[in-house]
């Protein structure tokens, strides 16, 4: 499915890449920003094909990205290879990675490797209903403060944390714009 | 929200001696790369193949070898591996970073969904509710209700009473011509045999399979089965995690193949690709097989413990003939969630549609090629050349139509077969007989291709190649045992 960027690509200004261990929900976003269906389920490795949606994320046109499940940067299987050239290649604007907030501290470590490696990271905590289920305190503003990017609770399956994620990505997304305007002076 | 936090406070940190590697590194990187130098470095110091490539290709042999020399020095500090090293350091600080940030509750929840998901997986429990599902999920609801009462309701009743015989009727009375109405309404009519099959025979069978499939799925219980057939499938050379294409192969096989990607090693990937064409039935099939074998309990076991035994020994000598080490296993098992109608029905209803627009076509297109084979003979020549392969399995002439068709796809094969079986034409054991062969042949033409693209044209061939005689033989032997022991089925 080599789909490129083509039909009405045009008026798309921005990439983002949704990324994440497998089964975090990365899908499940990936049909609520595009309103297109991949098909979701609580089972690692259903996404093995990228899918390429467009979403309008405030004043922007995005395409976005869902990519296979990965452990991290590193790729042992072939679908980490595939998510992982597919970071290296698109150059994108936002890279949003989705975990399971109910295993932050197995999922943390792939957040960290991606700010490392420089990326626009957003992270998004889904599953917050389960984690809630479970008592699971989790403080988003500590990790947000901790980590220096914008955290944002969700909980996919019932729509929970999408607009505040689409506010966030907005933002992200005009103050860079201003950004690269003021250093382009 | 974006604090004023500078960039090195908020990113992982390492030790000393590979911090030092680090900088030296990102000193000899040029700019450009899409990841920052930090991080290309530490990729090179986990030795990364890739990232060597494009460093090697951008950078030159000369600082490459400069890098390298870095990279040997830091790695002289340690005994295992950079790259674990760096792993378990990060690791550490986001499991610290973790704790800062999540309060645990005082005792771990025990809930009920936890407790059936631990159920699932243990042995002892987890063999008995297979069982269950298997005989409620898939014999009761697909096999007697999808592939008995909904087929009968559709195909005799609405179909056989109103829909064909109004559509004889007027295409009798519109066209004239004997040869361009059998194309409409023949015995392998567009009409009478394409749409009939499609939407009486196959959408009901599919349907309630992919309705139970989702439910299952979105349950969580799948994982769990992967870790109960985990130690099952060392045996053979697989880990876990090939559980999953093949628990994804009973949806459909061609999907299945793809998914083969998630295994680690070439060896993994070949072992199922083959195991997935051979004796992993897809939704289609088993929903016809179920249907076609509910009537005779006895050759249904057999059917399934046949199976299961090529399966078994196919992987075992498979795994015997690659060499190779098994890889290990991790798999996310998510809990057990009660699935959200909405969501199974979507996702029913998308792969409903995916497989109904995928074969509709073909459907048609093969009671035309039938028919084109008809006009011009060459269908009765291929009927004559399978008619003594069909004779040395023990089975009535008449089968041989079903093979033909099992060889376009093996649903329609089996289809065909539920129509013999429908007119009596065959016995128990010949029914069986006929399952397990069109159950071990490749499943359809999509698969064929699937194989080619993921694994290459001369492993596709080869793996064909092996599977045509050797159902052909199971089939054969197994009428020799049945004839030979006389059991009635």
């Amino acid at each position: 499915m080599s789909r490129t960027h083509s039909d009405d690509s045009s008026n798309v200004t921005a990439r983002v890449v949704l990324v994440g261990s497998p089964n975090v929900g990365k899908s499940v976003l990936f049909n609520r920003l595009t309103g297109r269906y991949v098909v979701v389920s609580n089972y690692p490795g259903t996404t093995v094909e990228v899918a390429r949606g467009q979403a309008r994320i405030g004043e922007t046109v995005c395409e976005v990205i869902d990519t296979p499940g990965m452990y991290s940067l590193s790729p042992i299987t072939e679908e980490e290879r595939v998510a992982r050239a597919l970071l290296l290649r698109e150059q994108p604007d936002v890279v949003i990675h989705v975990v399971d907030a109910k295993n932050l501290n197995r999922m943390l470590s792939l957040t960290l490797q991606l700010l490392e490696a420089g990326l626009p990271v957003v992270l998004l905590l889904n599953m917050m209903d389960e984690a809630d289920r479970l008592h699971l305190y989790i403080d988003h503003r500590a990790l947000a403060k901790r980590l220096g990017i914008p955290v944002i609770p969700a909980s996919l399956i019932s729509g929970r944390g999408v607009e505040e994620l689409k506010n966030i990505v907005s933002e992200y997304l005009s103050a860079r714009q201003n950004r690269d305007l003021s250093s382009a002076d | 929200m974006s604090a004023n936090i500078s960039p090195l406070d908020r990113i992982a940190t390492y030790p000393p001696p590979i911090e030092e590697a680090v900088r030296a590194i990102e000193d000899l990187l040029s700019d450009g790369y899409t990841l920052s130098r930090r991080a290309i470095a530490l990729l090179l110091l986990q030795h990364d193949e890739e990232i060597e490539g494009t460093v090697r290709r951008r950078e030159g042999e000369e600082r490459f070898a400069l890098i390298a020399e870095h990279i040997h020095r830091a790695q002289a500090h340690y005994r295992e591996p950079l790259g674990m090293v760096i792993l378990a350091h990060r690791q550490r600080q986001a499991q610290a970073i973790a704790q800062e940030v999540v309060r645990h509750p005082l005792k771990t929840g025990s809930g009920i969904a936890e407790w059936v998901g631990r159920v699932c997986m243990q042995p002892l429990t987890g063999i008995p509710i297979l069982l269950l599902v298997l005989y409620y999920g898939l014999y009761q609801f697909v096999g007697v209700f999808g592939g008995g009462t909904l087929v009968d309701w559709l195909e005799n009743g609405l179909f056989g009473t109103y829909i064909n015989p109004f559509v004889t009727l007027w295409v009798k009375r519109l066209i004239p011509f004997t040869p361009v109405q059998e194309l409409f309404v023949g015995e392998y009519g567009i009409f009478t045999l394409g749409v009939t099959y499609a939407v009486a025979l196959i959408l009901p069978i599919v349907g309630t399979f992919f309705l139970m499939f989702s439910i299952l799925e979105d349950s969580g219980y799948f994982p769990r089965l992967a870790m109960l057939i985990d130690r099952l499938f060392k045996k053979i050379g697989l880990n876990g995690r090939a559980v999953i294409p093949m628990v994804l192969g009973f949806g459909c096989d061609t999907m299945a193949t793809m998914v083969t990607r998630i295994l680690e090693t070439p060896r993994e990937r070949l072992i199922a690709t083959f195991l997935l064409a051979l004796a992993i039935p897809c939704s289609a099939q088993l929903g016809v097989i179920m249907a076609l074998l509910a009537s005779h309990p006895g050759a249904l076991l057999i059917w399934a413990l046949t199976l299961i035994s090529v399966f078994l020994l196919i992987g075992w000598l498979t795994a015997k003939v690659l060499p190779g080490t098994p890889a290990t296993f991790h798999i996310e098992i998510p809990p057990m969630r009660l699935p959200i109608l909405s969501n199974v029905l979507t996702k029913t209803y998308a792969r409903m549609h995916w497989y109904f627009r995928e074969v509709f076509p073909l459907f048609i297109l093969a009671s035309v090629v039938i028919w084109l084979g008809q006009i011009t003979g060459l269908f009765d020549l291929a009927l004559h050349a399978l008619t003594p392969v069909v004779r040395l399995m023990g089975l009535p002439d008449a089968t041989a139509s079903a093979f033909l068709f099992g060889f376009f796809r093996r649903d329609y094969g089996a289809a065909g077969l539920y129509h013999l079986q429908e007119n009596g034409v065959l016995n128990g054991q010949q029914l069986l007989v006929t399952a397990v062969t069109l159950t071990l042949f490749l499943p359809c033409i999509a698969q064929f291709l699937m194989m080619k693209k993921e694994r290459g044209l001369k492993t596709a061939l080869t793996i064909s190649a092996i599977i045509f005689p050797f159902a052909i033989a199971v089939g054969t032997v197994m009428s020799l045992i049945l004839r030979l022991s006389g059991v009635e089925l």
